[in-house]
């Protein structure tokens, strides 16, 4: 009897055990179905586009049309490209960041789609965007890069290993070169001959609603700033170093935020 | 019924079909890259591109394929000829695209895998990088990336020789540069004289062995063993030539320190890369001991080694030669591995013996 009793007693506990269990199992799912929820909320995905224009001082550039520089020298524009990377997108209300290491984007003003960068983001209030004007230098040593970094793209010194950031090609009449040509490869990442440059614009906020950032780059800030550059005394730069510095130092007030709609 | 096993059967078809495509994984067949016995390990990253023999073949194919020049001329092999140790034979500068002769004398190509840094003035930061350079320079081979990239899509057989390494059949600069490096790293020389005596299966004779003990005294500071370089980039003291204006490294640099410097060379494989220098100025090696027992210019950025010349005996100078010899290499310079494609099938059948049989 005794025994049986015992059995009983245990089959009673089993079962409690069993009961507690199942509801202990239940809470859990409960809390991870929660969580989950709190996650997707979280996480919830925005599409942000950052829309690149070019201009030159307040003027839409057109590759037609002649502009004028600061020292008062006439130019045209037939090419500009750059290298956008390493964007980084913070979030100061909610004290967060979002990286986008491994993106390379080559801005290219001949290629309306290349202008349009859309990025998916967690991030619910932007307050700012960091990116690097060029390509840092551990891709400048890392061999061969394919997509928008591929040598192919035109971007790319093979003779001094090393990618272009930024390049500005025109004519103009004070340039002391066959046919008034103007060009500024601007590259280097070298120790002191480094042309990329972080560029930091912060002065808004957008939320989930704000999902388009327009980006203005001012082909004029090239050429004063920093550094006054002419036109006259310097119609070539095609390789790292002084000359090269000095533009990039330029060129790294080149952006600003336009429009946020 | 007969429609559930119709289903049935019809859902085995498709699971195996979809497992038969998935698990058709490409098929690569992997190289060991075998590092010689009492060598540095190699700098190349081979965890980034690891060899095989796909891609060696690959790689071996576009080597000697003449399509990567504007005009079809110049596959990367007529500068670099085998029976040269890849470098150009009897040529100081080597003929690039419409008549242009090339700047530099070609260097020759071997061990690469331990090389950080590519051409006469280290301009060049990674070997797949190095193959651009002479297939975009006006005066070599004179082509554009995008039109090599577009002729080679245009071959068939690339496509297949490209997914068989790649697994896809994508062709891009990168993997095209990928696969010339599989074939240029595997070009290990390690097998002259002087590696075998090294290894103890070979001994100097009397000449090989006094000219090992005058070089070990007076150029081993520079041509260190076993890669017979350094690496570094040195002014050997060489008046500059007044048509080309190469002040080599300082280029690269904007340094006037490094003014006339140049990569040091390998002498491995010497006997067959005349002419020497980096503008190939000297035909034989009784040139270059000539220099540098009577020609040297003292300039500031002269190297230190160098500041109170280089003395050498007519005696040392055939030493030396005897010893330099030692680094011939004819095992490297007969591989069939590295020869063109197709090399072995079109070789002549061997005539029967008649006196056998």
């Amino acid at each position: 009897m005794q025994a049986i009793n015992d059995t009983s007693v245990q089959e009673c506990d089993a079962t409690g055990d069993a009961i507690k269990r199942y509801s202990r199992t239940h809470k859990k799912i409960f809390l991870l179905f929660i969580i989950i929820c709190f996650t997707v909320i979280a996480n919830a995905q925005y599409n942000i586009t950052l829309t690149f224009k070019n201009t030159v001082g307040e003027k839409q550039l057109n590759t037609d049309s002649s502009y004028t520089n600061q020292s008062g020298e006439t130019f045209t524009v037939r090419n500009f490209r750059y290298y956008i990377s390493n964007i980084t997108f913070t979030d100061s209300v909610d004290n967060r960041l979002q990286s986008y290491s491994d993106e390379y984007f080559l801005i290219d003003e001949k290629e309306e789609a290349s202008k349009q960068v859309s990025l998916s983001t967690s991030l619910k209030h932007i307050t700012g965007i960091e990116f690097l004007l060029g390509v840092d230098s551990i891709k400048n040593v890392s061999g061969v890069q394919a997509g928008s970094l591929d040598p192919a793209r035109g971007m790319f010194w093979t003779w001094n290993s090393g990618y272009v950031m930024a390049k500005l090609e025109g004519n103009s009449p004070v340039a002391n070169t066959p046919m008034h040509a103007f060009s500024y490869h601007i590259g280097g990442y070298k120790t002191n001959e480094n042309a990329a440059r972080k560029i930091r614009l912060s002065t808004f906020v957008i939320t989930a609603a704000l999902e388009n950032i327009s980006i203005t780059a001012d082909i004029l800030k090239w050429f004063a700033g920093m550094h006054t550059i002419k036109i006259a005394d310097i119609a070539f730069c095609h390789e790292p170093g002084k000359p090269a510095m000095q533009f990039a130092d330029n060129y790294a007030n080149m952006f600003s935020i336009e429009v946020v709609k | 019924m007969k429609l559930y096993t119709t289903i049935f059967f019809m859902l085995c078809l498709f699971i195996s079909a979809v497992s038969w495509i998935s698990f058709r994984s490409p098929k690569t067949h992997p190289i060991q890259f075998v590092v010689p016995k009492g060598w540095p390990q190699p700098v190349y990253d081979f965890k980034n591109n690891p060899v095989t023999e796909e891609g060696f073949q690959l790689g071996r194919k576009l080597f000697y394929d003449g399509r990567l020049s504007k005009d079809g001329n110049f596959a990367c092999a007529s500068c670099h000829q085998q029976f040269a140790a890849f470098a150009t034979y009897d040529h100081n500068l080597s003929h690039g695209y419409n008549n242009s002769f090339t700047k530099r004398n070609a260097p020759p190509l071997f061990n690469l895998a331990w090389q950080r840094e590519f051409m006469w003035d280290g301009g060049i930061n990674h070997l797949d990088l190095q193959p651009l350079a002479p297939i975009t320079d006006t005066n070599e081979m004179a082509e554009s990336i995008d039109n090599v990239l577009k002729k080679i899509k245009a071959d068939t057989a690339y496509k297949r020789m490209f997914t068989a390494a790649f697994g896809d059949a994508t062709i891009n600069t990168q993997r095209m540069t990928k696969a010339l490096s599989q074939f240029l790293v595997m070009m290990v020389s390690s097998n002259s004289k002087y590696d075998r005596v090294k290894r103890s299966e070979d001994s100097f004779n009397l000449p090989q062995r006094l000219g090992y003990e005058i070089f070990q005294k007076k150029c081993v500071s520079c041509h260190t063993e076993p890669m017979f370089t350094d690496y570094s980039y040195r002014n050997a003291g060489l008046p500059v030539d007044d048509f080309l204006h190469d002040y080599g490294r300082m280029k690269i640099t904007h340094n006037a320190a490094d003014s006339l410097k140049f990569k040091v060379p390998s002498l491995r494989n010497a006997q067959q890369t005349f002419p020497y220098g980096h503008d190939g100025r000297f035909y034989s090696l009784m040139d270059v001991f000539n220099f540098y027992r009577k020609d040297i210019v003292q300039a500031p950025a002269t190297d230190s080694l160098l500041r109170h010349g280089m003395p050498l005996s007519n005696f040392e100078i055939g030493q030396l030669t005897a010893f330099i010899y030692t680094l011939t290499d004819s095992s490297f310079l007969n591989d069939k591995r590295f020869a063109p494609p197709g090399y072995e099938s079109r070789m002549p059948v061997p005539v029967k013996d008649i006196h056998k049989n």
